[in-house]
């Protein structure tokens, strides 16, 4: 078990500053809680752990962005596939036989045949992180995992999360997410700094 | 038997305003009292099925429709290839762009008679079709490029997909609405304007040529009876389209 070390790492939006010099050691197990107002760069940090945006400054050591598997802020679901179909999709051949568990992680086996336009936000966000789950990587980075997900299933989803044993960032709001997590990190900015 | 009602409401829905229509023909007809400017439906029927039964009917009817489809074709794969060229590279769409523009704004009949100069009889209407497809093909595709998700994209690569997936999941289904519009329009234009180039310049065997024949020869109700030929070759290829290019998708309610 090793950590992610972020050093001195900068990043701008044209004339806006992200992140400047920022810097933060994570332990790269169980489930880490980085929770802070809206815009303040939570979104940003994570893309930039997943490889979709480079830093203009600064290292991220410990895990490499291929090795990375991010749940967009957004479901980004194909509204022309079903439910199975998204999951079998980032399934390998020899493991689509894994496709109705993860229908099951995201409780969504009544709806394997159902389109997206069909799914309630709450389901098209469970569909969204089962997929990503499913997908698998070294690190899970998970922008507001249980947006719209009622607060018993949250709670479910979360257990589930913890026993798949994949070390996962997560993005959040709510206060039942970040106090079920082990590690917290509070965050602010922008630029972001450790609060 | 809900089956059975819906059948027959869908026969009603085209056999009520056929013969709606068919009435007024047939009563302006009569009342007009002039045969060569407007004969009845039943003596426009009578020819029909006079034509139908001889060889050379058929004979022109496929010949006029092998040159559409072949046109067509020809539009379709140079559209593609244009939309696709002008869509990645700004060089290729500050060329290409503006004089895809003009072919759409040129006349038919200009380019029927300037292509007659360039190419034998035989080949103007499939030309033609593939000279009014092309503008409709290459602007549907072009606007279904510009349509497509960036945020479906970079999930795509995000999650590994890889060139094939990517174009199988995201690329084409973005690009179907825009291309089945495009292909159902280019369709009807390359059906008349391979038509209006048969009249002006009559191959052999063709709807168009036998439409020439007919208004030399003052023969109305022929000239009208391969109108009607026209009218239902251009519906029936259009239904056969819409069903080809049919969503298959279908939504399930939770």
């Amino acid at each position: 078990m090793g950590n992610l070390l972020i050093e001195n790492l900068s990043f701008s939006y044209g004339e806006k500053c992200i992140l400047q010099e920022f810097s933060l050691h994570l332990p790269l197990h169980g489930l880490t809680a980085v929770s802070g107002p809206s815009g303040c760069g939570k979104t940003t940090l994570l893309r930039l752990l997943a490889g979709l945006e480079k830093p203009s400054g600064g290292s991220i050591k410990g895990v490499r962005p291929e090795e990375t598997v991010i749940l967009f802020q957004e479901d980004r679901l194909l509204p022309w596939r079903t439910v199975r179909e998204h999951i079998s999709d980032v399934l390998a051949k020899e493991r689509r036989a894994e496709t109705e568990e993860w229908l099951a992680f995201a409780e969504l086996e009544e709806e394997r045949d159902v389109y997206p336009d069909a799914l309630s936000g709450g389901m098209a966000r469970r569909l969204a992180l089962a997929r990503c789950c499913a997908l698998g990587g070294t690190l899970l980075l998970l922008d507001e995992p249980f947006a719209g997900v009622d607060a018993r299933r949250r709670a479910r989803m979360l257990e589930r999360l913890k026993e798949l044993g994949t070390p996962a960032i997560l993005a959040t709001h709510e206060q039942d997410v970040v106090a079920a997590c082990q590690n917290v990190v509070s965050l602010d900015g922008p630029p972001l700094r450790v609060v | 038997m809900i089956r059975k009602n819906d059948f027959i409401k869908k026969c009603l829905k085209i056999l009520l305003p056929l013969a709606f229509w068919l009435g007024v023909w047939q009563i302006v007809a009569v009342t007009a009292g002039f045969p060569l400017l407007l004969p009845t439906p039943v003596s426009v029927g009578s020819t029909l099925l006079e034509l139908a039964v001889t060889g050379a009917f058929w004979r022109s009817v496929l010949c006029s429709l092998g040159r559409v489809l072949c046109g067509m074709l020809l539009g379709s794969i140079l559209g593609c290839a244009l939309a696709l060229l002008t869509w990645r590279f700004s060089i290729a769409d500050l060329l290409f762009s503006p004089a895809i523009r003009v072919i759409r704004a040129t006349p038919v009949v200009s380019f029927i008679l300037l292509v007659y100069l360039w190419v034998t009889r035989t080949r103007i209407p499939s030309v033609i079709s593939a000279l009014m497809v092309l503008p409709v093909i290459w602007s549907s595709l072009r606007a279904g490029l510009d349509s497509v998700d960036p945020q479906l994209l970079e999930m795509a690569n995000a999650y590994r997909f890889g060139c094939v997936k990517t174009l199988r999941l995201v690329w084409l289904p973005s690009l179907r609405a825009h291309m089945s519009s495009g292909i159902s329009t280019g369709l009807g234009l390359a059906w008349k304007s391979g038509i209006a180039a048969e009249v002006i310049c009559p191959p052999r065997y063709a709807i168009g040529t036998e439409l020439s024949k007919a208004k030399t020869a003052l023969q109305s109700p022929k000239l009208y009876a391969w109108t009607i030929v026209i009218i239902m070759l251009s519906l029936t290829l259009e239904s056969v389209l819409r069903r080809m290019l049919r969503k298959k998708k279908g939504r399930v309610i939770p």
